[in-house]
């Protein structure tokens, strides 16, 4: 269980269960949450063959703001209806009106359980399309003649996907920057985040060299200096990861993977920080209990004081 | 009534009988006062019995003038002097001096005072550095300072911890015992 | 670098054989009382003099005897933050079952990690040199496991990194 998957991996059974037709259909009514805050409802609000999958997240106006509805009509087109009250967007699927090969009901099971995922893909996908636009201006022009608004690249898209937490997209000429920014509450947690991202940075050095570039700050690094809503208080609890995604992440074929994995990100870190915590935990506690046991030997061994008496009454002594 | 919270008044400091009040240079035996000058001028001497090759001469020298009576200043002269004596001797020569050192007579006495020293020793090296507590590093990794004064400590110590062994090895765990009570200290 | 271990541990494992001579004594100021001499200090002249064994300024050993009563406290080999944390967390576990250990002291002596203390009473029912050895494996083991655990850490961190990073490739 090391990497996070990118469909939510309960929509997901839950779909393939009804859509396989084995058993008759029931009504479904559950609220389930993912990473982020985010949460599905899955009911079959009318009838038992009609379900409704609704999505609710947070900085859902953002994403609209970035092109969100696009993409998703792009991705569930004939499935979308009003979004449920309380929810952002929701997708109706008629059990009666499914398409006939398994394949393409795999394929629309998988897409559903992507939701998540594809509603946050728009400011991704937006970036991309704009960098290889400024991609192809810059080329046309050699790096010094090149204007200033091609050079410096485009805007930074901010999405605010937690509470104090949010990732910034910044498009150039010749690389697309992802700069998350995380919050550490203690110390510890703190420290363990420096080693696991001091091996991130050098793991492009070390072993994978295609990987894109990572680097990490306490203060905002400089792509974010004028962006509104940054917390520059200096207290050393916000860290910045900046991923420096290059040409050859950002090919029409690579791109989709790019985005589901890179999403990822931020729980997958912190995941992996509490998970060695615990482990850190739990060898402590067995040292301990080795300790305790060295201990007990240093007390010399009582021998059972058990007496028999004359008539054969056993008693033991008080020690 | 007087301002003085008489609840308050350490009862325990105006009692003549107090063991707050206790003298503890009544426990020690007399020591003459020496003075720093004196330490001084000591140290020289061995220094020169060092430069002539006899560290031998030098150690029992040393040990056999402690300067239990001299100031904070004095007794860190005569610990340096002795530390040096103690870096400048082969390890194969260290038992058989201390054997020999051990069967003069006044052995066990010049003895306990070389454990004296060793302690006191391992005490002051660490000394100034334990007021530094670790920095945070910027990275995880370790970035050990290496100042002239640590690494010399450090070679310092391992000296005085062999030395100790070999000490106890002849002298007996009686020698440390005779450290820990006798309150002349070094 | 473990080459100094063991003449420290030795010198560590006499003086400890040294100070754990204990008797029983009663208190001098209040009757029926007894209490541990080195915790108490209201007379000077049942404390002897303290020792310190040290490997250099991070790992010492600070020995304070009494009469009926020894203080011993340890400070741990810190080099880095995270080994620092790692040392706080695990001395924190010992000292919240302390109960348990007998021998540990819940507060650490200002300026070391860890403290014991130990009375005539249990010299008494426990075996002394049992205690010693006690005393010395548990330096060993502190040592190893906090490296033991860093290193864990790094190359989970390690394996953490490249997994997440090999999708791009």
């Amino acid at each position: 269980m090391l990497l996070l998957d990118y469909q939510n991996v309960l929509i997901e059974s839950l779909l393939k269960d009804r859509f396989s037709g084995g058993s008759p259909p029931a009504s479904i009514d559950q609220v389930v949450s993912d990473f982020d805050g985010v949460t599905f409802h899955i009911s079959t609000p009318e009838v038992k063959t009609k379900i409704l999958v609704s999505i609710s997240v947070k900085c859902f106006p953002e994403l609209v703001q970035y092109g969100a509805e696009a993409v998703l009509e792009r991705e569930y087109g004939p499935y979308i209806v009003a979004p449920e009250s309380g929810y952002d967007f929701s997708v109706l699927v008629d059990l009666e009106n499914l398409p006939d090969d398994q394949e393409a009901k795999d394929d629309l099971v998988r897409r559903i359980s992507l939701l998540k995922r594809n509603a946050m893909a728009a400011p991704f996908e937006q970036a991309f399309d704009e960098f290889h636009q400024l991609q192809e201006e810059a080329s046309k022009y050699t790096s010094e003649s090149a204007p200033q608004g091609v050079l410096e690249g485009g805007q930074t898209r901010a999405i605010h996907y937690r509470e104090e937490e949010a990732i910034y997209i910044k498009a150039s000429h010749d690389r697309v920057t992802v700069i998350f920014s995380t919050v550490f509450r203690e110390e510890t947690d703190r420290i363990f985040g420096k080693v696991f991202l001091q091996e991130f940075v050098d793991a492009r050095r070390r072993a994978i060299q295609n990987a894109p570039q990572v680097l990490f700050r306490n203060e905002p690094p400089l792509e974010l200096q004028n962006v509104p809503g940054i917390n520059n208080s200096g207290s050393g609890e916000i860290g910045y990861i900046t991923f420096v995604l290059f040409p050859r992440h950002l090919t029409m074929q690579r791109r989709a993977e790019v985005i589901s994995h890179i999403q990822t990100f931020r729980d997958y870190f912190h995941y992996h920080i509490k998970a060695s915590k615990a482990y850190i935990h739990s060898r402590m506690r067995r040292r301990t209990a080795d300790f305790l046991q060295v201990l007990r030997r240093a007390r010399p061994e009582s021998d059972d004081k058990e007496r028999k008496t004359a008539s054969g009454r056993t008693f033991k002594v008080q020690s | 009534m007087a301002t003085l919270n008489w609840r308050t008044i350490n009862i325990d400091a105006l009692d003549p009988e107090s063991p707050a009040n206790f003298d503890l240079s009544t426990l020690t035996p007399a020591v003459a006062p020496v003075s720093t000058a004196d330490v001084q001028a000591l140290a020289g001497q061995i220094r020169q019995l060092l430069r002539g090759g006899d560290s031998e001469g030098a150690l029992q020298g040393a040990l056999e003038n402690p300067p239990y009576g001299a100031d904070e200043r004095g007794k860190d002269v005569h610990l340096a002097t002795i530390i040096e004596i103690l870096q400048s001797i082969r390890q194969a020569d260290m038992s058989p001096m201390l054997g020999r050192l051990y069967k003069a007579p006044g052995g066990t006495e010049a003895l306990d005072v070389l454990m004296k020293y060793i302690y006191k020793g391992m005490a002051h090296t660490s000394a100034p550095s334990t007021a530094t507590k670790i920095t945070p590093q910027p990275t995880g990794f370790s970035q050990v300072h290496s100042s002239r004064s640590g690494e010399g400590g450090g070679q310092a110590m391992s000296v005085l911890l062999s030395w100790h062994e070999k000490l106890v090895e002849i002298a007996g765990p009686g020698c440390i015992v005779r450290v820990m009570t006798d309150r002349r200290t070094v | 670098m473990s080459q100094s271990l063991r003449p420290y541990l030795q010198c560590v494992r006499s003086s400890l054989t040294a100070a754990l001579s204990l008797s029983n004594f009663a208190s001098q100021a209040s009757e029926r009382h007894n209490v541990p001499e080195i915790e108490a200090a209201s007379c000077p002249e049942v404390l002897l003099n303290p020792l310190t064994v040290s490997r250099n300024e991070n790992e010492k050993v600070f020995i304070e005897p009494s009469i009926n009563s020894v203080r011993i406290s340890i400070r741990i080999k810190q080099a880095d933050e995270i080994e620092h944390i790692l040392v706080h967390k695990f001395t924190r576990f010992l000292t919240q079952r302390a109960e348990a250990f007998f021998i540990l002291r819940r507060k650490p002596v200002k300026g070391y990690d860890i403290s014991f203390l130990i009375t005539n009473f249990h010299t008494e029912e426990m075996l002394k040199h049992k205690l010693v050895d006690f005393i010395i494996q548990f330096m060993e083991e502190v040592d190893k496991e906090i490296s033991e655990m860093k290193l864990f850490l790094n190359a989970r961190a390690r394996f953490v990194a490249e997994s997440f990073l090999t999708p791009f490739d």
